[in-house]
């Protein structure tokens, strides 16, 4: 069975029955919004029974949509949190990535203004690599992107998307080793996106930011994991009471790899390693257990099939 | 900018350049300062790294005086002063405040303020100056520009006053010869600091 990402908009009348509807069909819930009358529900659903749940929803003034960045993490990077970068630019880029699903986090950087002085320390490091992608939103200066990126990148292991003022092409040209994805024409501006062109500039960042998922996606097919995260995020949330009293908007987020689980790690953690799943299998053996650098929470990473020998 | 008589970005970065010139425009009409700056002529080297950005204002608006938003009656030794524009009352209050001491201004209701002087020092007390709107105004000018500078840039100096401002910014330490460039700046809009 294969799970497309996808994105339901309707009415609040009756949406517990589209809710029960995927689940019944062995899909997923990752999020819930109720916005005034209105529910989105991002979901994981069987790739064939799309229509039907189309079919149920349409008297329900329901929608459902391909959102492929469901289920994804990701890290907007900016060199600081400072007037210079925010609210625009910054906010705007993570604001529309999240519109396709994606659950996307701000990183400001400490001290990642400047050229020759920007750096990059080993918590935003670490922070940083817990995410899915990385999206490093630069200046508008080829000199100044070409000297510091390199720092900024140093030690980053997830796919990094860059954006910055010059064109494509000269990013391209000046960032040495390549990274998975450029996208030239957005850089600084202090102004709110709404023109065409601006418009179509953050759609070219959702675009290179799914095809380079979609790349990773890939690679990661060929040793799947010893369990779906968001199968491994159902079993959470039905087996640890205590997630439900949390406040966060996703108390569960899931990732590409793994969950980002947010409840204190130091009591937690063993209760989660010792959580079975089935058959005397617990999420121990399935998947690494570990303290997020993101405050106290607790960063699950699934181990793939040539580690476990096991599908569940 | 169709306000501002002379606006230029020189930048060797023509990208760049243009780039910076869209956020010049956005930070001062953001800022409501557009009507305020007649010439305006920004550098940026971000290979030194330097920015410059140096200009000339419009007419500043002079200095407000208490007979300006305000009626003095002066009866023997008793002043009464009626305010009729209150957004001046705060800084009023805080020179008189300084100059006689708390206890002795009375303030018996939010429009009225009431002292007791000699002769000689009320006569005088028309004129006191209590605001001097370009002061803020030239602090909001290079507050701007600090918003227009590239980040990082944290080795600043700025001037104001006699209608002209710059303020130059950089990662590094400022040239020796600064003033010399700021100058020359300057003549390109035939202005002189």
């Amino acid at each position: 069975m294969i799970l497309v990402p996808v994105t339901y908009k309707g009415g609040i009348y009756r949406h517990d029955e589209i809710i029960d509807l995927i689940e019944d069909l062995g899909g997923y819930i990752i999020q819930k919004h109720m916005i005034a009358q209105e529910v989105v529900l991002q979901a994981l659903v069987p790739k064939d029974d799309i229509e039907l749940i189309r079919k149920i929803g349409k008297p329900l003034t329901g929608d459902i949509t391909l959102s492929p960045l469901v289920g994804t993490e990701i890290a907007v990077v900016t060199p600081s949190l400072e007037i210079h970068h925010l609210p625009h630019a910054s906010c705007d880029v993570a604001e529309y990535i999240r519109r396709f699903g994606a659950k996307t986090n701000m990183v400001g950087l400490a001290r990642g203004f400047g050229k020759r002085i920007a750096q990059l320390n080993d918590e935003e490091r670490d922070v940083i690599n817990e995410h899915d992608l990385a999206v490093y939103l630069l200046g508008d200066f080829e000199t100044c992107i070409e000297k510091k990126f390199p720092v900024l990148r140093r030690g980053i292991m997830v796919p990094i998307v860059l954006c910055g003022g010059p064109p494509t092409e000269a990013l391209k040209a000046i960032i040495d080793p390549p990274v998975d994805g450029y996208v030239g024409s957005i850089g600084r501006f202090m102004h709110r996106t709404k023109e065409s062109d601006e418009i179509s500039r953050l759609d070219d960042v959702v675009e290179e930011v799914t095809r380079v998922l979609d790349k990773k996606r890939e690679e990661m097919a060929k040793d799947p994991l010893s369990i779906s995260p968001a199968r491994l995020m159902d079993i959470i949330s039905e087996k640890i009471d205590e997630i439900h009293e949390v406040l966060s908007p996703t108390p569960i987020t899931v990732q590409m790899g793994g969950l980002r689980v947010k409840l204190p790690y130091d009591t937690f953690g063993p209760v989660l390693r010792k959580t079975g799943i089935d058959e005397g299998v617990t999420i121990g053996d399935l998947a690494e257990v570990l303290p997020s650098r993101m405050r106290d929470y607790i960063l699950i990473r699934i181990k793939p099939f040539s580690e476990t020998n096991l599908v569940i | 900018m169709e306000a501002v008589e002379y606006f230029e970005v020189e930048c060797p970065e023509k990208a760049g350049g243009d780039y910076y010139r869209r956020i010049a425009d956005v930070v001062l009409l953001d800022h409501n300062l557009i009507r305020v700056v007649l010439k305006l002529h920004i550098f940026i080297d971000p290979k030194v790294p330097l920015f410059v950005a140096g200009g000339v204002t419009r007419k500043l608006p002079g200095i407000v005086r208490l007979r300006d938003f305000a009626d003095v009656n002066i009866q023997d030794r008793k002043v009464t002063i009626s305010i009729g524009n209150e957004a001046y009352l705060a800084p009023l209050l805080q020179i008189l405040w300084k100059k006689y001491g708390k206890d002795h201004v009375e303030q018996p209701d939010r429009f009225t303020i009431i002292l007791y002087l000699d002769e000689e020092e009320s006569r005088s007390l028309e004129d006191l100056p209590v605001f001097d709107p370009s002061e803020s105004i030239y602090k909001d000018l290079i507050y701007a520009l600090q918003v227009i500078q590239p980040e990082g840039f944290k080795v600043r100096r700025q001037y104001y006053g006699n209608g002209r401002f710059y303020l130059v910014a950089s990662e590094d330490t400022l040239p020796e010869d600064i003033e010399d460039i700021v100058r020359q700046k300057f003549s390109l809009m035939g202005e002189s600091l």
